[in-house]
This record gives structure tokens, C-alpha cells and sequence, in this order.
């Protein structure tokens, strides 16, 4: 697997891909922003969600037991999974009891973890993702980039062309076309399908009942016209009763579409009735902890169990509208996975450093309608990483000398007193462009300022003056914008410069240019 | 013989789930540092804000935010009458748009509306769903243009219907035909998501059908770069006759 850095890297080059993913996250935010103002005291709905959650998974030992009891009294078939592996296996053993050749999905994110898919197909199964985005990406052979819109990555003639194969004519890269074929194609599916496996949204402890929400209705086809049904649920899915669902309602459609409620809100309590016409003959809820478990009284990580799976957060992230869901690397992507993928992973030293991929602005929380502080976990991952000793090296190093350095205030100024003199090996016209140590990475795209020949806190006295003299604040303001458009102008020129230089000396491989430069550098002073 | 060895396998896997069961409990309570909890907990949080459970809107308004949001989400709305209108109302649009095949729930309210006759004579075939005969159900919805129900309840907050499974109203019915065409006696639609809700809750697990739908539109996606589709998988086109 590909690094962090390369991951966004590749993605930061996808032009289509950026925009794409700029488009409908600012779109999604919109449509958030709009139906919390509509529905109006936003704050006490998502106070009260995050009390419904906590008080659930504080007492998760009590609804989950409640929920299994009750769901059995209807007469579904209740399977518990420690782990993904084990999931798996029981979805095999129950598909190759019923002799099943086909099996029709709806999109479920714990699915996506398990790679059932694949193992349904090494089985010799059929497996078909029927949401029309996750179709799309199936027949790709990819990944969701989003929770929410799975195939937000692709284009439509991307699209036209995977459908076209599908088809074995030439599909025109029309939306209603291309839906209307999938629509037909799908619909043979389902009637044919030996086994619809679904996820779960929530899962009602006092009725045994699991809720679906979606737009398409695949879900409800999944559910109604295979004999054999497989529910897959996080142990964490639960609620306590069909009133507290009218709070997740309320929280869940708006904050991932704007909408009011999704097209489809199903309840689903047991399998079919024994007159009824349709539904599954048959029912199996496959229930999964899969690291889950190890949130629970862990202070620091506990509150990601609240989580519903709406996807704001990645709306609201600056990181994720920049580089998209893959560059994540896991199922879950935007700040909710870069929290979720290392947290259900005990084995920290197979965590890569996508929690280090955050400003730490903390829009995720301000989005998450069960406000889970997702900016503060990150640094807790971090924090843990280095405490385990697997932190990068040099950057442990540079933060020990970091610490003994601003310790103590004499040696914090002879330290920078040092740096004046021995930074004139590097500086060119008051600006570093080195790419040594430390400043590898910064200067990639920036280029770093130099240490100020004067210090601020040196300058503090006279600056005071200045500051009170208010007559002659115009001119200073004037006089120092002058030169800061002469020192930007001068920068400008000489960054493209060096680039076009640079260019010439990289291999076809390397893809910054012009575009890519940052200019950053702020100064700064002791 | 198969059968029976079917049934042995299912019941080693509900005792392998069973004890699976226990340890995740226990580990759960562990993890939690405390005992197990064996009884119900204090739910102090249950349910929405208080303010929220107050709120509810004189009949008008109902109407008016009913029809407001359902045709926001694609949907439409009809204020009819009474159930002689909603028929000549259903029999217009099957000429209209060509209708051959209909399925409609086998519900008391949709009998008396004397539907069938109606249909037949602009053309079309219409199956009265009943399990409690045989039939290939899922495959008389498949074939449908229309689907007919009476909605169980409606919701004006969210525009959506609801429909509860039973024997004589099949899930299918609201689901696979190209149209869907829901009867609503105005006294069945409410303000709120919750007062349908809690009713769940009050009937407790035994009295509950095997599916709930709340419906707030036609099947939609965006999945294709943005681009709003109808009818992806269930009806493209709903329509709610507001009767009374």
C-alpha cells in the first residue's frame, strides 16, 4: 500500500477528481447548513443525539443483549462475529446452506470492511451491489470515495463506458439513460438473487427491529425479494426504542443530503409474516464487533461509538475536499476514518500517519450532528503512535531539542542569536529556498522566510512608539504595503524561475509545477 | 432430509451464538468496568426535546406542509373530497397514462372504493394482493404500472407515508410498480415523525408487522456526478390523495 503522502499526492493531480469532490461536498454542506437553519434549535437536536448515543453505549451490554432476545422472539436468526473474518464465515456457511449462486447488496458500510465481495466470488457467488454509485464502483473494481456518494470520483463518460461494457452496446453518457439501463439490469438481479444482504442504520433494542435508511429503494428490494436475508450491524447500531429513532431521523437525512427525511425509512422486525406475500422466508442478523469493543471505557475514543455514519464530517473537512476519500486508504474516509480505521486497529504499528494529515480546525466536530470531538482524537492517535514508540524518529528528535531549547528563555535567545549567523550560508534575498533537514518537506512547495535581523520582542519598545503615534500610522501602513508588494513581486519571479529550473532536472514522474507552488512563507520573529 | 439437516445446523449456530452472545456481554462490562447490566437502565434522553413533542398543527396546516414537502421531494399532491373522487381521480390516470397492469392492497377502504370495475373498464388489469392465496405475488407487483394502497398514516414534517406490511398489503406493492398512488383519509396524517413512532413503541415487539415504510418521494440518486435521477429502483412517480 501506497504512503499518505502519495495517496493525496495522486489525488491532488486528478483534476476531475478535485473538483468533483469540491462540488458535491460544497453542495452536501449546503443542503446541511440549509435544513439545520430550517428545522431550527439545531443545538439541542444534536445535544439530545449525543445523549441518546452516550446513555445507549454506556449501557450497550443491556440493548445489545435486549436487541439479540428480541430480534430472535421474531424470529430472525442472530449470529454474533468478533471479527471480520468471522462475519465472513458465517455469511458462507449460510449461503452454502441455501445452495446460493446469486446474492444482491445494498450499500452497507460494515460490508465494505469485511471484503465480503470478494469473499462471496472466491465462493463461486454472484455478488451485486445494487445502490446505483456502489454498482458504478464495483464494476470499476474500486473503493468508495465517500460514505455518503460512493462514486463521487468518476465522471460520466467514465461511467457511460463501465455501463457500456455491462450492456455490450454503446451507452450514451446521459444520466437517465445510464440510470435506466441499471435500473433494468438490476431489477433482473433482484429477481433472480438467492440472498439480499443489507446493512443496518440502527438497530431498535426493545422491538428487535432494524432500520434502513436510502433514496433508491434498493435497499427495500434487497429486503422484500430474496427468500434468505443477511443483516449485517456494528454492535454499536443500536438504540433504545422507536422514539429515540425520531431523533435520529431528524439528525442523520439532514446532516448527510439536507433532506428531511431519506425517500425510504424502513423498519424491519423479523422476517415475512407466514401469509405474507413477500419479504424474506428467512432472516440472519450477523452482528460485528471488529475492534469496536476496545472504544468502550477508553475515555479518550469511547464517543466515536455514537457515530451514525452521515458523512458531514467530510464535508466539512478542508483535508478531505482536497485530496478525496482513497488517499484514506481504509473504508472509512474523511476525519470519521482517519479516527475510526486506527481506533478499530489495536496494532498500532500498522497505523500509517493520516491522523497526521489535519489542520486540527475541528469543522468535523462543529458538523457532527452527535458532536464527537474528532479533532481532539486525532491528536490523542498521534499522541499515542509517539508514546509507543513509533513515531517518525527524527521528528521525536527535533521536538526533544524543540523542548530544550524554548525551556529556558536565555537559551531560547542564544539559540536564535545562532541562527542569525549561521543561517547567511542559506538565505538568498531574505528568503531560505534550501532543501536541507528539516526543511525537506516545507520548502517543497513554500519557500521558508528567514530569521529577522532584529527580533520582535527587540523591537517591541519601538513598536510601542509607533502604534501610539497615530498620525503617522497611515504613512507606515502605506510605506510597509509598498514593500511587501515589491518583496512579493520579487518572489513570484524568482519562484518560477527556480520551478522551470527544477522541472528540467526531475524525472517524467514528478508532477509539480507551477501550479502546485504555495507561496506561504509568513514572516516571522524571535 | 435436507430440511432436518438444515434445521440441526441452524441450531448449533443459534447455541455457537449463544455463548458468543454471553462473551460479548461480558466483554462489554468489563470494558465498561462494572457489572453486568441485567435490567432495563433510566432512559432520562428517551425520545425528542420536549418542545419538539408539543408542537402540533390544525388540520390546514397539516394539508399545507404535507403537500409542501412531498412535492419538494418530487412527489405529488391531490386534495380530493371524498374516496368517489380519489376513484375517478386513479381511473383518469391510468387512461391518461396508459396503464395495463395494476396492483392494489386487499384493504377495506380501497375495496369500497369500487376501484376494479373502474379499471377494467379504461383496460386494465388490477390483482388484489392476498397472500392467503397463491400467487406469484412479487411477480404481479413486477409487472405493474400502478401500485394502489391506502397509507397506514400519514407525516406532514417529512411528507412521507407511511405502510405497514401485512397478509393482504404486500411490500411490493408500494415498491416495484412504476407508479405509486396513496389513499390518505385526512384524519390518518399527523404533524410529526414521532407521533407515528411512539405508536410502534406502544404496540411493543409482538404487534409489529414484519416491515414499516415511511415514503417521502420517488426512488431517487445523485450518484451520477450530481445529477438528480427518479425512479432508480422503486416508483418514479408518487402520488398522495389527501381524501377527506
Amino acid at each position: 500500500m501506497r504512503t499518505v503522502k502519495e495517496r493525496a499526492e495522486l489525488a491532488l493531480n486528478n483534476e476531475f477528481l478535485r473538483k468533483a469532490v469540491r462540488f458535491t461536498t460544497e453542495r452536501l454542506r449546503d443542503g446541511k447548513r440549509k435544513a439545520s437553519e430550517d428545522h431550527g434549535n439545531w443545538e439541542e437536536w444534536r445535544e439530545r443525539g449525543r445523549q441518546i448515543r452516550l446513555h445507549t453505549i454506556a449501557h450497550l451490554d443491556y440493548y445489545l443483549n435486549r436487541f439479540a432476545e428480541q430480534a430472535r422472539a421474531n424470529g430472525a436468526h442472530v449470529h454474533f462475529a468478533e471479527t471480520g473474518a468471522e462475519a465472513v464465515k458465517i455469511a458462507l456457511e449460510i449461503a452454502a446452506h441455501k445452495a446460493a449462486r446469486s446474492v444482491v447488496k445494498s450499500k452497507s458500510m460494515v460490508s465494505e470492511e469485511l471484503h465480503i465481495n470478494r469473499a462471496l466470488e472466491e465462493a463461486g457467488i454472484e455478488a451485486v451491489e445494487t445502490d446505483l454509485g456502489e454498482y458504478i464502483i464495483q464494476l470499476a473494481g474500486e473503493a468508495p470515495s465517500h460514505i455518503i456518494i460512493p462514486a463521487i470520483h468518476k465522471n460520466r463518460h467514465q461511467i457511460a463506458e463501465l455501463l457500456s461494457r455491462e450492456a455490450g452496446e454503446e451507452l450514451p453518457p446521459e444520466t437517465s439513460v445510464l440510470a435506466g439501463f441499471v435500473r433494468r439490469k438490476l431489477r433482473e438481479k433482484f429477481l433472480s438473487a438467492d440472498i439480499g444482504m443489507t446493512g443496518c442504520n440502527f438497530a431498535i433494542a426493545e422491538t428487535g427491529s432494524i432500520v434502513l435508511f436510502e433514496n433508491e429503494g434498493n435497499a427495500r428490494m434487497v429486503s422484500t425479494v430474496p427468500k434468505t436475508q443477511i443483516t449485517f450491524m456494528g454492535m454499536e447500531r443500536i438504540i433504545p426504542s422507536w422514539s429515540d429513532l425520531e431523533v435520529m431521523a431528524t439528525l442523520l437525512p439532514r446532516s448527510a443530503t439536507g433532506q428531511k427525511l431519506t425517500v425510504y425509512m424502513s423498519g424491519i422486525t423479523g422476517p415475512r409474516r407466514t401469509a405474507d406475500g413477500d419479504g424474506p422466508e428467512e432472516m440472519h442478523i450477523i452482528i460485528l464487533d471488529n475492534g469496536r469493543s476496545e472504544q468502550l471505557g477508553d475515555p479518550e475514543f469511547q464517543e466515536l461509538l455514537n457515530c451514525i455514519r452521515c458523512g458531514a464530517c467530510l464535508n466539512a473537512c478542508p483535508v478531505y475536499r482536497h485530496i478525496g476519500g482513497h488517499a484514506y486508504g481504509g473504508t472509512y474516509s474523511g476525519p470519521i476514518g482517519a479516527v475510526l480505521t486506527p481506533a478499530l486497529n489495536k496494532n498500532v504499528a500498522e497505523w500509517d500517519d493520516i491522523a497526521s494529515a489535519s489542520s486540527l480546525c475541528g469543522a468535523c466536530y462543529e458538523a457532527c450532528p452527535v458532536k464527537i470531538p474528532l479533532h481532539d482524537m486525532l491528536v490523542y492517535l498521534r499522541r499515542r503512535k509517539v508514546e509507543q514508540g513509533y513515531g517518525n524518529k527524527l521528528e521525536t528528535a527535533g521536538m526533544k531539542g524543540f523542548a530544550a531549547v524554548t525551556a529556558s528563555s536565555k537559551r531560547f535567545h542564544r539559540a536564535l542569536k545562532a541562527g542569525r549567523v549561521v543561517q547567511r550560508l542559506v538565505v538568498r534575498n531574505g528568503e531560505i529556498p534550501a532543501r536541507i533537514g528539516p526543511l525537506k518537506g516545507w520548502n517543497k512547495y513554500r519557500v521558508a522566510p528567514s530569521l529577522a535581523n532584529q527580533p520582535f520582542r527587540e523591537r517591541w519598545d519601538t513598536l510601542q512608539h509607533e502604534l501610539r503615534a497615530s498620525a503617522a500610522l497611515t504613512v507606515t501602513a502605506q510605506a510597509a504595503q509598498e514593500r511587501m508588494k515589491a518583496a512579493l513581486n520579487r518572489r513570484a519571479a524568482k519562484v518560477e524561475g527556480r520551478e522551470a529550473a527544477d522541472r528540467t532536472q526531475r524525472s517524467a514522474g514528478d508532477h509539480a509545477g507551477p501550479a502546485f507552488v504555495r507561496k506561504e512563507g509568513q514572516t516571522y520573529d524571535g | 432430509m435436507m430440511d432436518n439437516e438444515y434445521n440441526a445446523w441452524l441450531k448449533k449456530k443459534e447455541a455457537e451464538a449463544r455463548q458468543k452472545q454471553e462473551q460479548f456481554m461480558n466483554r462489554i462490562a468489563g470494558k465498561l468496568k462494572r457489572p453486568r447490566q441485567q435490567e432495563a437502565p433510566a432512559h432520562p434522553f428517551r425520545g425528542a426535546p420536549t418542545y419538539w413533542r408539543e408542537l402540533e398543527w390544525g388540520l390546514e396546516e397539516r394539508l399545507a406542509r404535507f403537500e409542501d414537502n412531498l412535492t419538494a421531494a418530487g412527489g405529488h399532491v391531490a386534495r380530493l373530497p371524498d374516496l368517489k373522487a380519489a376513484k375517478e381521480f386513479i381511473t383518469v390516470k391510468a387512461q391518461e397514462l396508459g396503464a395495463r397492469y395494476i396492483v392494489r392492497q386487499d384493504d377495506r377502504l380501497l375495496a369500497e372504493l369500487g376501484l376494479d370495475e373502474a379499471l377494467a373498464a379504461v383496460g386494465a388489469k388490477v390483482s388484489v394482493w392476498n397472500g392467503h392465496r397463491d400467487e406469484a405475488w412479487i411477480a404481479r407487483a413486477a409487472e405493474a404500472d400502478f401500485g394502489i394502497v391506502a397509507a397506514d398514516s400519514a407525516v406532514a414534517y417529512t411528507g412521507s407515508l407511511v405502510v405497514q406490511s401485512a397478509a393482504e398489503k404486500g411490500r411490493s406493492v408500494s415498491l416495484l410498480p412504476t407508479a405509486l398512488f396513496a389513499i390518505v383519509p385526512v384524519e390518518r396524517l399527523k404533524t410529526r415523525l414521532g407521533e407515528v413512532l411512539e405508536t410502534f413503541d406502544a404496540a411493543g415487539r409482538e404487534a409489529l408487522p414484519a416491515s414499516i415504510h415511511f415514503i417521502s418521494g420517488p426512488s431517487r440518486s445523485a450518484d451520477i456526478e450530481n445529477d438528480l435521477t427518479i425512479g432508480v429502483h422503486g416508483p418514479g412517480i408518487v402520488f398522495a390523495l389527501l381524501v377527506g
